[in-house]
């Protein structure tokens, strides 16, 4: 009858097996890493876990600002889109461009609502005001790896949340409505 | 092995640095900045606009001077239209 000391021994020989295993992989250079072969099923899903969750506790804590749904924001905000984003995440009459064909993962369409793109953002985003946390604290942290990038370094909180709340309204958007409100031309003044 | 390093760091010092260009200020994008184009909002039913809502305020608000500018050109009777172009013309 094994004694719980042979148990032991089994258990530290494996972990040692599955490390050097591991390890050999790791340097031996055999994992794809160029953006044009996707992730294995198991990767893709410790990744989007990995993201979904570390995304979902830092954000739980952020205050919505009560006056996010304002002309003022949606104009600042607008612009601001169409300047950092659209390239990456669209604009209404565009189903792809440069980026969102040759990144990995492939940007989100934001023109789309989140159930309209496929894209899952986990069991917080059925909460509006959680899938708007989630917006602000990716927009200000960026995510590792991805492309997405901080913004926070150059864009104060209140620039960014005029970001989130042209969010809210860009999936109803025609272009016409896009381009009349994300245009700088008129008197950009009074929008910042 | 060391070059490899090296250039990556250049590589990404390189793309921090073009992304901070984009963190900007606006008025860096006030060069190349498009003008809105209200030809959609003249020819809407403006009795179906919802005004209260904010988006319909926002477009108002970047369509208001363009609108008001060309109001007022066709209220200016015929008369003074004419005397506007012998001003501008004698001006040039």
């Amino acid at each position: 009858m094994p004694t719980l000391t042979t148990y032991i021994k089994c258990l530290v020989v494996t972990a040692v097996i599955a490390l050097a295993g591991g390890g050999l992989f790791l340097y031996s250079g055999f994992y794809p890493m160029g953006a044009d072969v996707p992730h294995n099923q198991l990767t893709y899903w410790l990744l989007e876990t990995l993201r979904e969750r570390s995304v979902a506790r830092a954000a739980s804590d952020i205050v919505i600002p009560q006056d996010l749904n304002t002309s003022e924001r949606l104009l600042a905000g607008g612009a601001d889109y169409n300047d950092m984003c659209s390239g990456c995440h669209l604009k209404p009459g565009k189903t792809d461009s440069d980026f969102t064909l040759g990144l990995y993962p492939a940007p989100p369409n934001l023109t789309m609502s989140s159930d309209e793109h496929g894209h899952e953002h986990g069991v917080e985003t059925d909460n509006n005001d959680a899938a708007i946390q989630r917006q602000f604290w990716i927009i200000k942290h960026g995510i590792k790896a991805s492309g997405m990038p901080a913004w926070a370094p150059g864009h104060d909180d209140e620039r960014i949340w005029n970001m989130v709340a042209f969010l809210q309204r860009l999936p109803e958007l025609s272009p016409q409505q896009y381009q009349v409100l994300t245009a700088r031309g008129a008197d950009d003044a009074g929008h910042h | 092995m060391k070059g490899k390093h090296f250039s990556s760091l250049i590589a990404l010092t390189t793309l921090a640095i073009a992304f901070s260009v984009q963190a900007h200020d606006p008025k860096e994008h006030m060069k190349d900045a498009e003008k809105p184009d209200c030809a959609a909002m003249k020819n809407m039913d403006h009795s179906k606009m919802d005004m209260s809502d904010p988006m319909m305020q926002a477009m108002m608000k970047q369509c208001m001077s363009e609108m008001n500018h060309d109001m007022s050109t066709s209220n200016v009777a015929p008369d003074e239209t004419q005397s506007e172009q012998q001003k501008s013309e004698h001006q040039h």
